[in-house]
């Protein structure tokens, strides 16, 4: 296991049975967002008289090659460290991996993240036990993540793999070479969504905001859409007065995606246009009656059978019932009148 | 690619050894403020329900991405976990959440054993098995400073269907404990992948949690209660707060587009595979400016057929129930009848008289069936034709901008 070659191996430090791994392309590691998120929260809820906590990262290896780890999750466990000793809450860390395993039964432990970007003797020891046999990741490396989050600066991720470094054995327990190897984080359809709606927080005052509606994102959507214009037609505007070095490329890309707009005959427009908003409005009549119906159902099933009784909320609704039908009257004549023309 | 970093020799004395604890480090974390709500007697916490109701839920960026993530994964099957966080004087703070462990059955055993059933995500909140769990996660959680109460649990819906008696019962579950004040969290993924996040918190409104105490959902019960349909559950408006690092690495999340400059492209093929541009994952979404509504229309549409074939099954079953009580009544009459008549003959041959209301144990009246799914049932096509409604608000404002452009010379913007 200890390393008596004197040369420094610059690729994927090959575990101790070397026949295992036919590859020794570069490890790339893929984090997701809330993995990246718990740590950040770990960060920020820790005991005031740590500087950094550690955790136990979990996620997949890339099945055809493991040249590539994600790492799906992660959990904080308890560690305390003084000058000379650290110590590492194992039990702990066992019983919430397998917690943990039966809610994810796919993830593996990968690694462990520490916050706080220094790399020292204690960092080696931990990841040594890591790499270890057991309970490690053997015998794929463990990966070592750091998430630096200080005040003032901007959060700095590193990912880590360790080879065994040291002439005894001893001095080869509490010594590792960490490798840095490229990471980045992978945002999903469904992220991206979350990560724009939470964006709409970063500049307000006590960093909250409201979930928007649908008419409103969709009124972001646009007010964002017309800015980009605005830009396009100022570079436009700057090279034709010759302020702006112009670029064929960019002139004529911007042409190419000018010329998607469909040249339709304007009947065909109509046609379509009726058609499409004739399919919404039916089915949102149709729902809206559905509903009215159930209404009345639930009301004619639970009403005392008196005469001039009922429901004291019946007429209540039945007013809102005319109402809601004479809004959807005049949308319905707007839709008559265009495919009267 | 070349450098690696040897650690440095900080200690030059003895030996560092990495010791492996053996109790826990509980006693640590006794600083950490957490309510021991299950300390609280049952008096003050109602009292402190009564004072300050829960008016509004702010939910963490992490809950969120969380939650997100689980509910995709999972997608269409229904995922579901548990949320921890604090109630901060009426806004109940979520900080944090755990998906609940399933186990996944092969299609088959479903059909055999019913009581497996059981162990689907759907009804994971409630289960036995699953209440030990959360208890050993929050135990857990609390001894690395995660809030230590459970304040709720998180479902993921399609298209807003998850007005169902599971959902009611699991919500149930948690809101009959003494501690209360929980909430049930609805993500809703197919509305979230077109463009707007789409997350929604409940609770169960008190005159339904009285009822469904009895049980009794029949015609007397709901009229003496006037329970509507629309009172059962009621929806609390949500924040989302984000903490001082997650802000941080918000702002500086890498926006390849939108920083520094780059140099003029060469040609167009260059600007359409430029890494820069096809892997930046953040690039501003046009998803909520598309007019694609089939999916939707045809979704909703499969919904509303489901809903009124239950309401259907449903008033069947109650005229069944219906009928056959007539029957039994006139049936009791006849019978009675017939007894008054024999009565009658014995006192003319001076016999005793026999008893009038033996009919009470000769006639079994039907039960009358529980109200319970139809109300749920339209509770839903509330919620759908309400969904509906906002659909339509934005894809009639496109259809019109759409129109509008396309037709030459009607805004004064030709298309070309």
């Amino acid at each position: 296991m200890v390393e008596l070659d004197s040369s420094l191996h610059l690729s994927r430090p090959l575990g101790p049975a070397a026949g295992y791994q036919t590859s020794t392309t570069p490890l790339t590691v893929v984090i997701q967002p809330q993995a990246l998120f718990s740590i950040l929260d770990h960060s920020s809820r820790r005991p005031p008289d740590q500087h950094r906590v550690i955790g136990t990262l979990l996620g997949t290896r890339s099945d055809t090659d493991d040249s590539s780890v994600t790492i799906h999750s992660a959990f904080a466990v308890g560690h305390t460290e003084t000058t000379d000793q650290v110590e590492v809450d194992m039990e702990y860390q066992k019983a919430m991996l397998a917690l943990h395993m039966r809610a994810n039964p796919k993830e593996v432990l990968v690694g462990w993240y520490a916050t706080s970007s220094e790399l020292n003797t204690f960092s080696a020891l931990i990841q040594n036990h890591y790499s270890s046999q057991g309970e490690g990741t053997y015998p794929y490396p463990a990966v070592h993540l750091t998430v630096a989050s200080e005040a003032g600066k901007d959060v700095e991720v590193r990912a880590y793999i360790s080879s065994a470094v040291g002439v005894t054995p001893e001095r080869a327990a509490d010594s590792a070479a960490f490798i840095p190897v490229p990471h980045s984080i992978a945002y999903d359809a469904a992220d991206v969504s979350a990560i724009d709606s939470l964006g709409g927080a970063r500049d307000a005052e006590n960093r909250t905001t409201n979930i928007l509606t649908d008419i409103e994102t969709l009124e972001q959507s646009l007010v964002s859409t017309i800015d980009m214009l605005d830009r396009v037609s100022k570079y436009v505007e700057g090279v034709i007065e010759e302020e702006v070095e112009p670029s064929t490329a960019l002139g004529q890309y911007l042409l190419n995606t000018l010329a998607l707009a469909p040249k339709v005959e304007p009947t065909d427009i109509e046609r379509n246009f009726n058609e499409h908003i004739q399919d919404v409005l039916t089915v949102s009549y149709l729902a809206n009656m559905v509903r009215t119906q159930m209404d009345l159902s639930n009301r004619l099933a639970t009403s005392t059978l008196t005469m001039g009784g009922g429901p004291v909320g019946g007429t209540d609704n039945n007013k809102e019932g005319g109402d809601r039908k004479q809004n959807r009257g005049p949308r319905q004549n707007r839709g008559e009148s265009i495919s009267a023309v | 690619m070349g450098s690696f970093r040897v650690p440095p020799k900080a200690v030059p004395s003895p030996h560092v050894r990495l010791a492996l604890r053996q109790e826990t480090v509980k006693d640590k974390y006794e600083d950490i403020p957490t309510i021991p709500l299950q300390r609280i007697s049952r008096k003050s916490a109602m009292s402190l329900a009564e004072e300050t109701p829960l008016r509004a839920v702010q939910l963490e960026a992490l809950t969120v991405m969380k939650t997100i993530k689980h509910c995709a994964t999972r997608h269409p099957a229904t995922a579901t976990g548990f949320l921890v966080g604090m109630d901060n004087n009426g806004l109940l703070e979520i900080t944090n959440c755990f998906p609940f462990p399933v186990v996944d059955l092969p299609p088959e055993a479903q059909y055999e054993q019913q009581h497996q059933h059981f162990n689907s995500a759907a009804a994971a909140p409630r289960a036995k098995a699953n209440t030990a769990y959360q208890a050993e996660m929050i135990r857990m959680q609390k001894e690395v400073g995660v809030d230590a109460n459970n304040v709720g649990w998180y479902t993921s819906a399609n298209l807003g269907n998850f007005v169902n008696s599971n959902f009611i019962e699991n919500q149930y579950f948690y809101q009959k404990e003494v501690n209360e004040r929980t909430v049930a969290l609805v993500h809703d993924v197919s509305r979230s992948s077109q463009g707007a996040l789409s997350m929604r918190a409940f609770r169960l409104s008190p005159q339904f949690i009285a009822s469904y105490k009895e049980s009794k959902f029949t015609t007397e019960a709901l009229q003496k209660s006037g329970l509507k349909y629309s009172d059962i559950i009621i929806e609390l408006p949500i924040r989302l707060h984000n903490a001082h690092n997650v802000t941080t690495f918000l702002n500086q999340v890498p926006r390849l587009l939108s920083d520094g400059t780059m140099r003029p492209p060469t040609s167009v093929s260059s600007i359409e595979s430029d890494p820069a541009i096809t892997s930046d994952d953040l690039s501003p979404n046009f998803d909520k400016l598309t007019l694609n509504i089939d999916p939707f229309l045809q979704q909703t549409c499969d919904n509303l057929l489901d809903s009124i074939e239950t309401h259907h099954v449903e008033s069947n079953n109650f005229s069944y129930y219906a009928r056959a009580l007539g029957r039994e009544q006139t049936k009791i009459q006849q019978w009675q009848a017939k007894r008054k008549a024999e009565n009658a003959a014995r006192a003319i041959s001076k016999q005793a008289p026999l008893p009038e209301d033996e009919w009470q144990k000769l006639f079994k009246l039907p039960t009358e069936p529980s109200r319970l799914e139809s109300m749920l049932n339209s509770r839903q096509v509330e919620q759908y034709a309400r969904q509906v409604d906002g659909f339509v608000a934005g894809t009639s404002g496109k259809m019109f901008a759409v129109r509008g452009n396309l037709i030459p010379g009607e805004t004064g913007v030709s298309a070309e």
